[in-house]
């Protein structure tokens, strides 16, 4: 079986502008895993993907894609990756089939292999009955499963997916999920894919990868992350976030992790439910109500509050200090 | 599924053999039908261009027609042959606009991106719209030669002269249109390729537009000298009206092809600058 791995080493990509959109970015995905990129906007993501698939230059690092460098054998990348960009490019003139069916033929497919290939992609994405309109005339969704057909014409060894469920419905979201599963356990493809939603990474995903304003800030499989979490939390909701940062000052020596988020305060440990009552006491000694208490087990959302909502409120400590 | 798993091996096939992808020729020809099929699904753009072509022959005829007579070097010819030249030129112009269009529309809708991602050569990306443009045009200054003839045409060299006249035409408008593409992917913008369009607009009046360069005097001569537009337009003209001339046809085509080749030279460096992946 050919080489189907993503190495990415020190990665860097600074625009013209002066933005660092990623900052020395190091990872490797494995030969038939699904490896999910999570961060919120403006992370970078998109600009990985676009380094990886040939279409940005990186400022500085090295990445290979199926063993080819994606700087100097950027023809060969082609020819092994697929990808789904975040903005779907399709012509609005052309009809599904005479896009797939161009496409598989530019990839050195005949006029009949091309057309076979074609029908088999459409009927795969469920185009069936839009075959004969314009792409102009298709809903977002309709688009978007199209521009995922159009990535695997060439059955590529490694697939590239930015966002590919954003704007979907439920439904349509988890058949593409069911596809994305598919193509990794049949076809062996290694699928390295970009989200904002947690619940999607959760759920494909082998090993996740957290970028946050061009850096790494965590990696691991999604069981791992929640572990690093903390294996419970409870959630205390208060009327302002005044009294939610007064009540994290006071109960910060009672978790090994504590967050807040706006008007909510969330503790990390390991036996939350037996502390509940040693929290309701402290916060009473205080005189602190909060308007709301739960327990939960972690989810990847903690993780990502944790890693990007950890900075936020570092920086407005900062600011308020400023101000103070 | 047998196909599917069939496929796969050629492909494999292939890719062993370093044969993944279409022959040049295959591909230039899909390229330019895929951009000939978006072309004839807006047909409306079509109209205008050809419009004022027309509009400007029976103008330019119906008013200047009738001086005619007092143009020396002319007389004996008509004028409507001296004048049919120059409407077919602004044809021209405007095929090369519909190349250009076709690629602007390409680069927003990022499909453009998405040929990239294929085995496709530049020089097949280039030449798809420029050829459909071409082709585009070919038909174009045909019609405008149809209405020229209902007008009472009458061509020294027959029909063989006419398709010279249209060849001429499509080669003037490729180099156009290599031009038009080049400000296209320069700017990635429809506003900025329109007026990029527009400068040639010009160069169809430095030249000898409405009398014989022998009549025009000065930096006006000087301009018409070095612009490839006069040596097209004098082939043309030449053939339509006095008989076929080997040395002006010549003189056009090389104008023609002059032009072209640099316009292409330009578009091979604009594609460079937009695909250097910055
Ligand atoms: N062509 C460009 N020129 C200049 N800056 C850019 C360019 N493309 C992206 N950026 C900047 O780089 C940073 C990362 O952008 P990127 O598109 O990679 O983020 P993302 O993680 O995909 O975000 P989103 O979830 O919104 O798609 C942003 O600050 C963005 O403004
Ligand atoms: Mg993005």
């Amino acid at each position: 079986m050919s080489n189907r791995e993503i190495k990415v080493q020190n990665l860097m990509k600074q625009y013209s502008g002066g933005v660092t959109a990623v900052d020395d970015v190091s990872f490797s995905v494995n030969s038939g895993e699904i490896f999910g990129f999570l961060g919120p906007n403006g992370a970078g993501k998109s600009t990985t993907i676009k380094i990886l698939t040939t279409l940005a230059l990186p400022s500085g690092g090295q990445a290979t894609v199926g063993g080819y460098d994606v700087v100097h054998e950027a023809d060969l990348v082609r020819r092994i990756a697929g990808v789904a960009l975040q903005d779907i490019g399709l012509d609005p003139l052309m009809k599904s089939m005479e896009l797939l069916s161009m496409q598989a033929q530019l990839f050195g497919a005949t006029r009949q292999q091309a057309k076979t290939r074609a029908s088999e992609l459409i009927e795969l994405v469920r185009l069936t009955d839009a075959v004969d309109r314009r792409v102009g005339t298709y809903s977002g969704g309709m688009r978007r499963r199209l521009d995922l057909a159009l990535a695997l014409v060439h059955k590529p060894d490694i697939l590239f997916l930015d966002e590919p469920t954003t704007g979907l419905d439920p439904a349509s979201r988890r058949d593409v999920w069911e596809e994305v599963r598919r193509l990794n356990k049949e076809l062996g493809m290694t699928i390295f894919l970009t989200t904002q939603y947690l619940e999607e990474a959760d759920e494909l995903a082998e090993r996740i990868a957290i970028i946050d304003k061009g850096k790494i800030a965590k990696r691991g499989s999604p069981a791992q992350l929640k572990a690093a979490v903390g294996k419970e939390s409870i959630n205390l909701a208060f009327d302002s976030r005044e009294l939610a940062e007064k009540a994290r000052a006071e109960l910060s020596d009672m978790a090994d992790n504590i967050q807040t988020d706006r008007d909510m305060v969330r503790l990390y440990m390991s036996q939350a439910a037996q502390t509940i009552p040693a929290v309701v006491n402290r916060l009473q000694a205080a005189q602190l109500n909060p308007i709301s208490l739960t327990l939960t087990q972690p989810t990847l959302d903690d993780v990502f509050l944790q890693v990007t909502g950890q900075r936020i409120n570092a920086e407005e400590e900062k600011e308020a200090a400023k101000v103070g | 599924m047998t196909t599917q798993v069939s496929i796969q091996n050629t492909i494999n096939i292939r890719r062993q053999q370093g044969h993944d992808k279409a022959n040049l020729l295959l591909q230039i020809w899909l390229v330019t039908w895929r951009s000939l099929t978006t072309i004839f699904r807006t047909p409306v753009a079509l109209f205008p261009p050809l419009a004022i072509s027309i509009f400007f022959l029976v103008i330019y005829e119906s008013t200047l027609g009738g001086a005619a007579a007092f143009i020396p070097n002319l007389s004996g010819n008509s004028y409507l042959g001296f004048i049919l030249p120059l409407s077919i030129v602004s044809s021209s112009l405007s095929g090369a606009g519909i190349a250009a269009q076709n690629m602007v529309r390409d680069i927003e809708s990022g499909y453009f991106d998405k040929l990239l991602l294929t085995p496709i050569s530049r020089a097949a990306l280039l030449l798809g719209p420029i050829l459909a443009g071409a082709l585009i045009l070919g038909i174009q200054a045909s019609i405008v030669i149809g209405v020229a003839l209902i007008m009472g045409l009458e061509s020294a060299t027959g029909f063989a002269g006419l398709l010279l006249v249209v060849g001429l035409a499509i080669l003037l408008g490729t180099g156009f249109a290599g031009f038009t593409v080049s400000a296209a992917l320069g700017s990635g913008s429809a506003a900025a390729t329109q007026g990029a369009s527009f400068i040639f607009f010009p160069l169809t009046f430095l030249t000898a537009s409405f009398v014989p360069l022998e009549l025009l005097d000065g930096w006006l001569k000087t301009a018409a000298t070095f612009n490839p537009i006069t040596y097209v337009l004098e082939a043309m003209r030449a053939t339509l009206n006095s008989g076929w001339d080997a040395a002006l046809i010549w003189q056009g085509v090389g104008a023609c092809l002059l032009l072209g080749t640099a316009m292409f030279a330009l578009a091979i460096f604009a594609l460079r600058v937009r695909t250097r992946r910055s």
